[in-house]
């Protein structure tokens, strides 16, 4: 790959490598630090896949309805799970080839550093959705309901009249929202409410 | 997930309480959501978080039984929120990481042996499978694997 490289822009580094035969420190560093970037990023997608078609195949039993349905959704399920599988296992392979800097530490930061450089270059488009927190499974129905209203633009007085209780409570509540959110002010706290798809009362 | 409607006959060890609380930071949220399906048909409750910091703080204002980090996150460093996590809760930490990066004095020492040092329960290597997360809780913990097959 290299060698082909080197002859189509004949640049000066490359003509360097093709003396020596093959491609210097640097440039195996930089292309194994690429790898692991993009490994990293499959990893989270590969990850959820994995799960969502391990569980589905283990449970294809159920989608029963005819007996032909039923093989056709098998042959489907076990095809989406052999891929996935195939997949992984390259990912495994990819992520194994990489050979760090001495120290751990050092790889440590650098890893973070390849990783940050990766998601800042915009070649990492494409990610979920960008979620802070899972807001349904922190608060209690009467949290999300003031939560559903203060990301309306309720004042509290507001909110308090709309949920027919004191103005108090609803700034007690309101303030437990924020603790368990992590909120610093109104604006954070909207912008996570937001953020989430579905807060319902 | 409004297109599955699957049932488990396998009753597992998470079961054997009533919910067991689970926080999943990790900077990909669709990885974090993942588990969170997984988890919701075997009655457990999963919280997630996208930022170290953020899980930190969910972590601080509610109580968990387990905590699954992903070691490398924007900001600070799952190492970091493992230790940071550790010095303040004997909670049992899951580390889960895909980017292993060995250093060529010890390639046996791999990030996920790193984050053991610094004080994870046990870890988990993506892209994993439902068993694998499963028994990795079970394992965290220190029930006994209910899957019957940890490895696959």
């Amino acid at each position: 790959m290299t060698q082909q490289e080197g002859r189509a822009d004949g640049g000066g580094q490359q003509a360097q490598e093709l003396e020596i035969g093959r491609p210097s420190p640097e440039r195996t560093r930089a292309a194994n630090e690429v790898g692991s970037a993009i490994a990293h990023q499959l990893n989270g997608p590969l990850t959820a896949l994995r799960l969502y078609v391990g569980e589905i195949r283990q449970n294809s039993g159920r989608f029963r309805e005819t007996a032909e349905a039923q093989d056709n959704m098998q042959q489907m399920v076990e095809g989406a799970f052999q891929e996935t599988e195939r997949v992984c296992a390259m990912m495994r392979l990819i992520a194994d080839s990489f050979e760090g800097p001495l120290y751990p530490e050092t790889a440590a930061a650098l890893g973070r550093d390849v990783i940050n450089w990766w998601s800042r270059s915009g070649a990492a488009n494409g990610r979920g959705p960008e979620r802070t927190v899972s807001i349904q499974a922190l608060l209690t129905p009467r949290e999300r309901e003031v939560l559903a209203h203060v990301s309306q633009g309720c004042s509290n007085k507001q909110g308090a009249v709309r949920m027919q209780i004191g103005p108090r409570t609803f700034e007690s509540h309101r303030a437990r929202v924020m603790r368990k959110l992590g909120a610093r002010n109104g604006a954070d706290l909207v912008r996570m409410a937001l953020g989430e798809n579905s807060v319902t009362p | 997930m409004p297109a599955l409607h699957l049932h488990d006959t396998r009753p597992i060890a998470c079961l054997a309480k009533t919910a067991t609380r689970i926080l999943v930071i990790d900077d990909d949220a669709c990885v974090g959501t993942a588990i969170q399906a997984i988890l919701a048909r075997r009655q457990c409750e999963t919280a997630l978080a996208s930022r170290a910091h953020a899980g930190i703080h969910i972590f601080q204002a509610s109580e968990f039984d387990v905590v699954i980090v992903d070691l490398f996150m924007p900001g600070m460093n799952g190492l970091e929120t493992i230790t940071r996590i550790r010095s303040e809760s004997a909670v049992s930490i899951i580390a889960m990481s895909g980017f292993r990066l060995r250093n060529s004095l010890d390639p046996d020492q791999d990030f996920l042996g790193m984050a053991i040092l610094r004080g994870a329960t046990t870890s988990l290597r993506k892209p994993f499978s439902p068993p694998q997360l499963i028994a990795a809780i079970d394992r965290s913990l220190g029930l006994p694997s209910s899957t019957g097959e940890s490895t696959q």
